[in-house]
């Protein structure tokens, strides 16, 4: 069976978001509610709820058109509309009486062989099917999405003892292929597996914070970064999703789990969270939560709660020596901080050790395998490790002896894992993991799933320097790797970009994908160094960065073989220059896509506002003539407009029509590989663009547009500069004129010169600045 | 004695013609009135006075030192008398507040003053010279009541101010001090605890001594975070102003040193001593910056200005004492002998005296002029980039003008031979006074380290601009000038050269800081002769415009000087780039237990 249609029952904020994910993914989906009592507009809840996502931010649609897939309706005139759906996903109150209700009248309408899901987190499957038949029983499932569902990478899915094999196989396929989650399958146990972690870990979490008295600070900046945790740590986690969440996860948990489970020990009933919620402060989307805002002085000041007195404070930076301690250690930075006996360190170990050896405990209960539970709190909690993979962070055996010292239960699963050497084992260039059985077996990987890393065990790069490298994907295309912090670009780089088209050409190679796998396919230039070189005065290397890097993009464009790109993450400024120099674009969904020089007062001047120029005007469904495309990249340029997704970027031109769209990160790779293959048939590479410019006359246009915006107020006086060298490269510079087409390199050269010109300024120089120091852009 | 004479032709040529005193400090709001005109009338008066009242002191004073007896320390003869009319001429308040009772004028006055100052007598100006390091500390951070109190005084100099850091365990790294600062509930404090090497803490100069001290309250974090600055006066200070009872502070001895024998380097002991705290507690490292920025700067002048007496009195040597002959034949055939100043070595000594100076010269007063526009200017932007500018320079100036200043007393004495060995010429004491320099207010190598560790790093560089920028639009614009060529081309490589430097330097030093300190001193230096070769290229550049006119010899000079500097010592620059480019590994290579 496939699925090629959905429904979703209940608009609230998880089905709504469910729904418009399902659209994301190009798929029609109908998504009803109840009719609110007394109501003129019988489907209001479900029509409103649409509404409201077009105008949130972050945005649940990828595409403001994805909306009109969504068919909206309500539960009483718009049942019939579930007749021809293949899958039903039910998204209502966690209520047994009310699901059960619902999936009565669901069993009336619904067609043979569709399959039925609850999104409940708190109710067991078992429960949930109970009374209810076979044939719903054959087709029901538990699929469990993450808040919010456009970006939480998990889906946990539960089948039951009953459940068609096919039922799970095809969820399972359509939620990892079309919508690109990454499906952990859970045993039917309460709060599955994310959650059941997640929850122990944060009650764990504040109730050692109170006991071994840190400040709200100390244990955020203890249980964030140095353990691969979000900076949000703790408190501040608690904060963004919401304070109120917290008492009723806990109740389902403490109310189902056995008296004798671990959580129950460790949860404490909390009178300050019971007094914060009463009072408002539910997090961010109520008063503020164990941090706030507080604007009463005319300033800004960001608060912290004191745990004690629930009074608030201002913020202050936690220092403790364990933190250094931990900074200063670098790769074995967690082993330093547990190990410190400050109180930062014995707070680490405290929650790590109960929270890690409790996860030890859990398979196979929960689920069948290790490598399950960990990539469910990686993609669920976005921790950079999952807890097996922190254990053997830390080291099976210290872990273990540790806990032996201090007299606590070792399990028997972490105790297999301190006999063979750990969790996780690299054996003939593949990633195994400790089975229950006591032996180890691959990691699996889906069909269609080519990881890099999985490349990187197996085998040395066919080259490398500090911040790039080159590796051999098989079937003749290789995958150029860009490693540097947040993916910038350096001389290095550049220096490997020229090396990956000679060893494509020289080798047995057929074509070249660019790609990583860091969160980011490249934030652009690496500002920092540009920053400094312009600080010294070095103009000479600032330029030939410039020219080399146009160089290194203009020999990826016209090699002799295609070059397909596949970014996820940000792809800004340079990141997005190497997309436009490509032949094809293979794109993760989410991708954030923009040339965004303006904001740090340059234009892009790796080719960037050529190559979009040309790809606008090559765009047949795009209005015709010379005017149009110059002045849509001048508002995008001179805007730093940023596409939100795949499939925004090619709405603003970024992206071609005809360019790839992968919902699932881990068959990005595989997906730009199978591209570049098809494209090596008979590859011929592109002629030399073209075009044809408005000239003197056309750059009056735009620096009109740019007057009036500084007239405004809108545009600043720095602005005013930077778009006046942007209408004059787009517009081709003093001696264009229509009559006459403009080479390529002719535009290059005009934005060589203006990005020199502008690199120069004082302003320009300030907003760099701005920009690395605070990450927000200058409005000088 | 020394051979000494204010070089107030160089003085006016630098504030004038090199920069524009007239539209960079003399347009600034509150200075108006301060025009060339007045500055120059104010200069040779100051001039006078160190002519004529502290240089006759210097050698006396030295010989004599300071006296410690019964808890007191006598300066030497004249001393006292000197101070009086010193203050009296008012020039303890020259760039002070009016609203104190300052004259208000240019900071940039200021630094060329104290120059004159410590040409004549180092140890003299060390008195005042803290006084005014106080007089910053409390204007920028005290309270209305605590400027109220001391800043009048301090400005007419009938008190004089210190600044007391270092403890017998602990002079570079503060945050181990253990003087203790202990509430009375009343606002006051009780100071105790010993502070050494603490100039001018004890002397006969003043009627009352305040005292600026660093201390730790009960409560105080760890380290450098965890100090607080008080100020304890020698005699309590009633409500009306007059002086009360003694406080509980005294000097326990003074120091038996190498030079500046007449300034009195105090142990100061604290006992319950009363104090007020300075702004907010665990601050005081922050405010005790203000003060040691100023003073670092000052200290570096010190190198210029004993330098400058060097100079001169080498040169005059030189030019009088008759041995020998000339190596192309004898020049002065109908005297006995040639003077020494014919010998190529001589020549190649006063000339490395001279270009250091007056290229160091100029390089003070384009940071003084930036000292005055960090101030004053309406532009916040302008004020934030002169600001920059001082930042970076004031280790370069105190690090390499007090390095320079030791190597160039120490040429004085080579000319002037067995007779710059022996006292009666005044040549050794130049080298003695001038080896402190080197030391005090943050040793030379951390001044390096500052420079490396904090202004490299600083804003992505953005110091750095200020000194960068202006030297490449200055090559830029006087490439196309032939006769610029001679000292355009030295200028435009040793920057590339500091510019590859700096690179290297803040990219080594974030992998590895030690990296960063295995460069630091040769790196200071390198850009230091960048800097003097930037000011020599533009002293260059007015000079060529004026060779023609009646003072045509003055700007001969300056020529031929700049030609020196670029051909002769700027090479060194050579050496110290591939010095630092070496990197740390020899320097780390051999274990501790083998030194």
């Amino acid at each position: 069976m496939k699925i090629e249609s959905a429904a979703v029952i209940g608009a609230g904020v998880m089905g709504a978001g469910i729904a418009a994910h399902l659209a994301n993914a190009g798929v029609p989906v109908v998504l009803l509610d109840i009719v609110p009592e007394g109501a003129d507009e019988r489907s209001a809840l479900a029509e409103g709820a649409v509404e409201k996502m077009l105008k949130a931010d972050p945005a649940p649609f990828m595409s403001k058109r994805a909306a009109k897939l969504i068919t909206t309706g309500n539960l009483e005139d718009d049942l019939d509309k579930l007749a021809a759906v293949d899958w039903i996903v039910e998204v209502v109150l966690e209520d047994p009486k009310i699901k059960q209700a619902l999936y009565k009248k669901l069993e009336t309408v619904r067609k043979d062989g569709s399959v039925v899901s609850s999104n409940t987190s708190t109710l067991p499957l078992a429960k949930l099917v109970k009374g209810m038949g076979a044939r719903f029983a054959r087709d029901f499932l538990i699929t469990h999405f993450f808040n919010p569902p456009r970006y939480m990478r998990l889906l946990e899915l539960v089948a039951g003892d009953k459940t068609r094999p096919e039922a799970l196989e095809a969820l399972r396929d359509f939620a990892d292929r079309r919508l690109g989650k990454g499906v952990v399958v859970c045993h039917d146990k309460p709060g599955f597996v994310a959650n059941r972690i997640g929850t122990f870990w944060l009650q764990s979490a504040v109730s050692q914070a109170r006991e071994l008295g840190l400040s709200i600070e100390e244990a955020d900046a203890v249980m964030g970064r140095p353990v691969g945790i979000p900076k949000t740590g703790v408190f501040a986690l608690l904060d963004l999703v919401g304070l109120d969440l917290m008492p009723k996860v806990d109740g389902s948990l403490a109310a189902t789990l056995p008296k004798d489970d671990a959580y129950q020990a460790i949860r404490r009933d909390w009178p300050l969270l019971k007094k914060m919620i009463g009072e408002g402060y539910t997090g961010r989307k109520g008063k503020g939560g164990f941090y706030r805002l507080n604007t009463s002085g005319g300033q800004r000041v960001k608060e912290a709660i004191d745990l004690e007195t629930g009074e608030y404070a201002p913020a202050g930076k936690a220092r403790l020596d364990s933190l250094n301690a931990a900074k200063a250690a670098k790769g074995a930075g967690l082993k330093a901080l547990v190990s410190h006996d400050d109180r930062g360190g014995r707070y680490a170990w405290s929650v790590l050790s109960q929270t890690l050896a409790y996860a030890a405990s859990l398979v196979p209960e929960i689920a069948e395998r290790t490598t399950d539970v960990d990539r469910a709190m990686r993609l669920g909690y976005n921790w950079k490790y999952g807890p097996f993979e922190l254990i053997d962070r830390l080291g099976a055996k210290d872990f273990a002896e540790r806990l032996k010292a201090e007299k606590r239960p070792v399990p028997a699963l972490l105790q297999k894992a301190v006999e063979v050497g750990g969790f996780y084992r690299v054996h003939e260039g593949r990633l195994q993991y400790l089975g229950t059985d006591g032996a180890y077996a691959d990691v699996p990987r889906e069909d269609g799933v080519l990881l890099l890393s999985d490349i990187k065990l197996a085998g040395e790069p066919i080259a490398r320097n500090g911040s790039a490298s080159l590796w051999d994907i098989g079937d003749g295309v290789v995958c150029f790797e860009i490693h540097t912090k947040l993916n910038t670009i350096d001389p290095d780089v550049i220096t490997m970009l020229g090396k990956a088209v000679r060893t494509v050409q020289g080798g047995n190679y057929k074509a070249l994908v660019l790609y990583n796998e860091g969160s980011h396919f490249s934030a652009g230039a690496n500002l920092g160094l540009a920053l400094y070189a312009a600080n010294v005065g070095m103009w000479p290397m600032i330029e030939e960065m410039v020219e080399g890097g146009q160089k290194a993009l203009r020999a990826l464009k016209y090699a002799p073989f295609p070059v397909v790109a596949a970014p996820s993450g940000l792809a800004l400024g340079g990141g997005c220059e190497q997309l436009l120099n490509s032949d094809a674009v293979q794109a993760h969904a989410e991708s954030y896509i923009g040339l965004v020089e303006a904001g740090v007062g340059l234009i892009p001047g790796w080719g960037g506002c050529t190559e979009l120029l040309a790809r606008l005007a090559a765009d047949p469904r795009r209005p015709k003539g010379p005017m149009p495309p110059v002045a849509t990249a001048f508002e995008t340029i001179g805007m730093a407009k940023v596409a939100k997704s795949a499939f925004e970027a090619k709405e603003m031109g970024f992206l071609r029509q005809e360019d790839g769209v992968t919902f699932n990160r881990e068959r990005l790779l595989a997906d730009a590989k199978a591209k570049a293959l098809e494209l090596a048939e008979g590859y011929q590479p592109p002629e030399p663009v073209e075009l044809i410019l408005p000239g003197p006359s056309g750059k009056t246009a735009l620096t009109f547009a740019l007057r009036d915006l500084r007239a405004k107020g809108v545009a600043t006086a720095h602005d005013a500069v930077v778009g006046d060298a942007l209408a004059d490269v787009l517009s081709g510079g003093p001696g264009a004129d229509l009559t006459e087409p403009l080479g390529e390199a002719e535009v290059l050269k005009l934005e060589r010169s203006h990005f020199m010109r502008l690199v120069k300024t004082d302003p320009t120089l300030a907003r760099m600045e701005h920009t690395i120091e605070t990450g927000k852009p200058l409005r000088n | 004695m020394v051979t000494y004479a204010a070089p107030l032709d160089d003085i006016r040529f630098v504030l004038n013609e090199v920069f524009d005193y007239q539209n960079t400090v003399a347009s600034l709001p509150g200075y108006e009135e301060a025009t060339p005109e007045l500055i120059e009338a104010v200069l040779e008066e100051g001039a006078k006075f160190c002519e004529n009242e502290l240089l006759p002191l210097n050698q006396p004073g030295d010989e004599e030192g300071c006296l410690f007896e019964n808890g007191v320390v006598r300066t030497p003869k004249g001393f006292k008398e000197a101070y009086k009319a010193f203050a009296e001429g008012g020039w303890t308040g020259l760039a002070c507040d009016p609203a104190y009772g300052g004259q208000g004028l240019p900071k940039t006055l200021q630094f060329i003053f104290e120059e004159l100052i410590c040409s004549t007598n180092l140890s003299f100006g060390m008195y005042p010279g803290l006084s005014h390091g106080a007089y910053n500390a409390l204007a920028f951070h005290g309270s209305d009541e605590q400027k109220a109190t001391f800043l009048p005084k301090l400005t007419d100099g009938t008190w004089s101010g210190t600044m007391c850091l270092t403890e017998p365990h602990c002079g570079t790294d503060l945050g181990l001090i253990r003087t203790k600062a202990e509430p009375n509930g009343n606002g006051s404090y009780k100071i105790t605890g010993t502070k050494i090497f603490i100039s001018a803490g004890e002397h006969d100069l003043t009627e009352n001594i305040i005292h600026l001290v660093l201390a730790k309250l009960p409560d105080a974090p760890p380290g450098i975070r965890g100090i607080s600055l008080f100020i304890v006066p020698k005699f309590l200070v009633k409500g009306d102003g007059t002086l009360g009872p003694r406080n509980g502070v005294a000097c326990g001895s003074i120091e038996h040193k190498m030079g500046i024998k007449a300034s009195s380097t105090c142990v100061m002991n604290f006992d319950e001593a009363e104090g007020t705290l300075v702004g907010e507690p665990h601050k005081g490292m922050r405010y005790m910056f203000t003060m040691m920025n100023v003073a670092r700067l000052a200290v570096g002048i010190q190198g210029l200005g004993l330098a400058e007496t060097a100079y001169q009195s080498a040169a005059a040597y030189a030019k009088d004492r008759l041995q020998g002959r000339s190596l192309a034949g004898a020049k002065h055939p109908d005297k006995a002998a040639d003077p020494i100043i014919v010998h190529p070595d001589v020549r190649k000594n006063l000339l490395t005296m001279r270009a250091y100076n007056e290229g160091a010269r100029a390089l003070a007063l384009w940071c003084g002029f930036a000292v005055d526009v960090a101030e004053k200017h309406p532009d916040a932007d302008k004020r934030q980039e002169a600001d920059d500018l001082v930042a970076l320079l004031t280790p370069i100036i105190k690090s390499f003008f007090t390095d320079y200043g030791f190597e160039a007393t120490n040429l004085g004495v080579q000319v002037l031979g067995g007779h710059g060995y022996i006292r009666e010429w005044g040549m050794e004491q130049l080298v003695r006074d001038a080896r402190i320099a080197q030391i005090y207010e943050g040793t030379n190598g951390i001044q390096a380290l500052d420079l490396v560790g904090r202004k490299l790093g600083q804003n992505m560089g953005r110091p750095l601009r200020r000194f960068f920028h202006p030297v490449q639009a200055f090559i830029e614009e006087q490439q196309e000038d032939p006769r610029m060529a001679e000292f355009v081309l030295p200028l435009a490589k040793v920057l590339g050269r500091l510019q590859q430097a700096t690179l290297h330097v803040a990219q080594q030093g974030l992998k590895d800081p030690e990296e960063a300190g295995a460069a630091a001193s040769d790196y200071l230096r390198l850009f230091a002769l960048t800097a003097l070769a930037f000011m020599w290229a533009r002293m260059a550049r007015v000079g060529l415009d004026k060779l023609e006119g009646d003072q045509g010899a003055f700007y001969r000079s300056k020529l031929a000087t700049a030609r020196f500097y670029m051909t002769r010592l700027l090479p060194q620059s050579s050496g110290l780039f591939a010095a630092l480019m070496a990197g740390k590994a020899s320097i780390m290579e051999l274990e501790e237990a083998a030194f």
